[in-house]
């Protein structure tokens, strides 16, 4: 794992000597924006997944996450939330590493350390909180975009939700950087992430109730707002 | 008497005379947090309080709104390219069938404002005739703070509203999106057509308010 590990920094390094990362230009109002359509050549596809996680969010994700609601208050479910945050350090410190974010990487091991100690198990962000550590969210989808991988056709995953091909490979290899890995065989690795996701999903739906109904709300193409609402960000994420 | 000081006594009774949009006309930020403060002023008036003065508040509110937004130029931008190919008659149309699924929208917002709600105003940026504002809102219920951008371009010596970039998605892109598709797989009656239902769906359930 540890291999795994530094075959990522290794390659992250020789990448860093191929291509530098492009020069972000201040966004500057434009007198006339085009109407230009993203690409997305597997739009059949992701239309029948879109479908399909609507559904799955109607019957499955919703009723549950609202009676999760009702059941854990508030504070304890953002509680939750930090909790399935704080185990995603590794992926954070190496991806800062490897866009050269040292700071980032710094900070977020001082994180790792305060609210795993004085924040009982990543329960409460006591590092943001005493300490002012904010959090350097980077993931690997990201420093692929910082080493000039575009970001391929949109894909809506099942499960998961609108990504792009980039962000896919990001989160597969984030996903092999979870210290899960090193505790736990490929069988019990299997089902403890399963129901860590599921777990997690479930929390980040309850947290976000009245988010998705806005949402459902105000569009008149519900599957190009969300579309669009998705590469907005992540193109955001990368610029900063 | 200097004319230098006479010049400074017109301008100081103007300020005192001339109502507050007029003279802030030079700072968007201070444009917004006006109107700002104005629409706030409406929200936590006793006397527009209640369920049954819902309908009073939310014109009330849009009156202090609706002057501040471009509405031209932001259904101009939402239709990109494809404004180009629309006759006066439609362009005019599609105005006001953008301002009605923008206010039906956000008027069920209003509804869960509550006083604890902090504004922030950061900073703004001007570049000729175009600015940038910066401003976060925090709501203590949810524990999170949201950054809220506003576009803005000067038409006519006054600031005006084209876009509003939340969360770092801007609204008049987001819209952009979902109308190009509508209109690149069929057409612009298609798409009158899809706000229009929109509209009578959003007209049956008038509050989203948890």
């Amino acid at each position: 794992m540890i291999l795994r590990f530094l075959m990522a920094v290794v390659t992250g390094i020789i990448g860093s000597g191929m291509a530098t990362p492009p020069v972000l230009a201040q966004a500057t109002p434009s007198a006339e924006e085009e109407a230009m359509l993203p690409p997305d050549s597997w739009e059949p596809f992701n239309q029948a997944m879109f479908t399909f996680n609507l559904r799955l969010d109607e019957y499955v994700l919703r009723p549950v996450a609202t009676g999760y609601s009702k059941v854990l208050p508030d504070p304890a479910r953002q509680s939750v939330g930090r909790f399935f945050k704080n185990l995603g350090v590794v992926e954070r410190f190496a991806n800062n590493l490897l866009q050269g974010k040292l700071s980032g990487a710094g900070q977020e091991v001082g994180r790792f350390a305060i609210n795993t100690t004085l924040g009982g198990v990543g329960l409460f962000d006591v590092a943001d909180l005493w300490f002012g550590l904010k959090e350097s969210p980077e993931d690997f989808g990201q420093t692929l975009a910082v080493y000039g991988v575009s970001s391929g056709p949109y894909v809506v995953l099942p499960f998961y939700g609108p990504s792009t091909v980039r962000d896919t490979v990001g989160l597969a290899v984030d996903g092999a950087m979870n210290p899960m890995n090193y505790f736990l065989s490929t069988f019990e690795l299997i089902a403890v992430r399963g129901g860590i996701t599921i777990t997690n999903a479930v929390n980040y739906r309850s947290l976000n109730l009245q988010l998705f109904e806005d949402v459902d709300r105000y569009a008149v193409d519900l599957y190009g707002a969300v579309q669009d609402g998705y590469l907005q960000r992540r193109e955001n994420d990368i610029k900063e | 008497m200097h004319l230098g000081s006479l010049v400074w006594k017109v301008v100081g009774v103007s300020v005192l005379v001339l109502p507050v949009h007029a003279w802030a006309t030079d700072s968007p930020l201070e444009q917004i947090r006006a109107t700002t403060e104005r629409a706030l002023a409406v929200l936590q008036d006793p006397a527009y309080g209640g369920l049954e003065r819902r309908q009073v508040r939310v014109d009330k509110v849009r009156e202090i709104l609706l002057p501040q937004f471009d509405a031209h130029e932001i259904a101009k931008r939402t239709l990109g390219t494809y404004w180009r190919d629309r006759t006066e008659e439609q362009r005019k149309e599609f105005i006001k069938l953008f301002t009605d699924l923008v206010e039906k929208t956000y008027s069920g917002t209003l509804d869960r404002y509550n006083t604890d709600v902090k504004f922030f105003f950061d900073q703004e940026r001007i570049e000729d005739d175009f600015a940038e504002v910066d401003s976060r809102i925090f709501d203590p219920t949810q524990n999170k703070t949201f950054s809220v951008s506003y576009r803005l371009h000067k038409v006519n010596g006054k600031w005006l509203i084209y876009d509003i970039v939340a969360e770092n998605v801007s609204m008049v892109r987001n819209y952009r999106n979902q109308f190009s598709r509508i209109l690149s797989k069929s057409s612009y009656e298609d798409l009158v057509q899809s706000i229009q239902n929109k509209l009578k769906q959003l007209s049956s359930t008038p509050s989203s308010s948890s």
